[in-house]
């Protein structure tokens, strides 16, 4: 993580330079970008985490995995992607759940529309991030196009297992 | 710092969800929310306040011309490719991918093209696959789950202009 953020940091470096080199402007003008999204961002993703934390306490994973067994087929699939939309956190979190689900009986190809659903569909990203930053308009083309990604995924999957198992 | 109806919604979605940890888990599993949601906000700070300022940088350093013209409305398949190679290597998380998304959008790049980045990000983001999904679920999953979602990316691109033509009922610059 630490080797992340220090890329990262560089790269704002990097990039801060090459503004400043540019323009003599471009350095307050990017500070003032940053800070208006940070200000429309300081109240609402505290509270998102505080939710998403909460919600990770509560779900019940071993009933969540065995509903998803690998016999479940497709409906298993679409029922994975609904958790998976409301499935709390970062990868931190998310990740560790996907592993008890799968502990519990939840078959590979509805873990893999589930970790697409949560990645694509997550509802806590999507309200604490997605919609303050791009606009509602934005939020329902974009979920309107992926709404059966995770589904897809999940098909894709299990014809992979099927043909090379 | 004025607080606005959106801000309100989430105070409650937080108390509601928080009433229903109290009821379900007790007051052990309300204190085990409130330190791992402060141990996260905690870690990500920083990560965040580098992906604004990235950010703020690459709306100033953009050029608006280039932008068109490769992930612009007119790009074509080449567009949702592109899109797709730099979700691939997009590093961080939520808080460095959204800000590039709203740079780009204001720089012309097309829906297709944002939600093809989005989606290829969310789903093959090497850094998230590296840095979590190996270490926590194990490269037999990983490489499953990848293979399945490689074309999903362009497909959603594509559906989104599809949906985005009629929906707006914008004519697409051809």
């Amino acid at each position: 993580m630490a080797g992340a953020e220090l890329a990262l940091w560089g790269l704002v470096v990097v990039l801060g330079v090459w503004a400043h080199m540019r323009s003599r402007t471009a350095l307050r003008e990017a500070g003032h970008r940053a800070f208006a999204f940070a200000k429309a961002l300081a109240i609402r993703m505290p509270l998102a985490l505080l939710a998403a934390s909460f919600l990770s306490q509560i779900l019940p994973r071993s009933v969540v995995g065995a509903a998803l067994g690998p016999e479940s087929g497709v409906l298993g699939m679409v029922v994975a992607t609904g958790i998976g939309s409301i499935l709390p956190g970062g990868p931190f979190i998310a990740f560790p759940f996907a592993v008890s689900f799968y502990d519990a009986g939840a078959g590979l190809p509805q873990l893999v529309a589930l970790i697409t659903s949560w990645s694509t569909l997550g509802v806590i990203r999507i309200v604490a991030f997605e919609w303050p930053m791009l606009g509602p308009r934005f939020v329902v083309l974009r979920v309107g196009a992926t709404l059966l990604i995770p589904l897809l995924a999940g098909i894709i999957a299990a014809g992979i297992l099927w043909a090379a198992p | 710092m004025r607080i606005n109806r959106t801000d309100l919604g989430f105070a409650l979605f937080a108390a509601g969800s928080g009433a229903l940890c109290w009821w379900l888990g007790g007051s052990e599993a309300v204190r085990r929310a409130f330190g791992s949601a402060g141990q996260t906000l905690l870690t990500i700070v920083p990560v965040f306040a580098a992906g604004l300022l990235l950010a703020g940088l690459v709306q100033g350093l953009v050029p608006r011309d280039k932008v068109k013209n490769w992930l612009g409305s007119a790009s074509g398949l080449r567009g949702l490719l592109i899109a797709t190679a730099i979700g691939v290597i997009t590093p961080g998380g939520p808080f460095t991918s959204f800000p590039l998304v709203v740079a780009l959008a204001e720089a012309g790049a097309d829906i297709g093209v944002l939600v093809a980045y989005l989606t290829s990000w969310s789903t093959l983001g090497m850094n998230r696959i590296l840095v979590w999904e190996v270490p926590l679920i194990g490269i037999h999953f990983v490489v499953l789950r990848v293979a399945a979602s490689l074309p999903l990316a362009i497909v959603a691109g594509l559906a989104a202009r599809a949906i985005g033509e009629r929906f707006a009922g914008r004519p697409r610059k051809a």
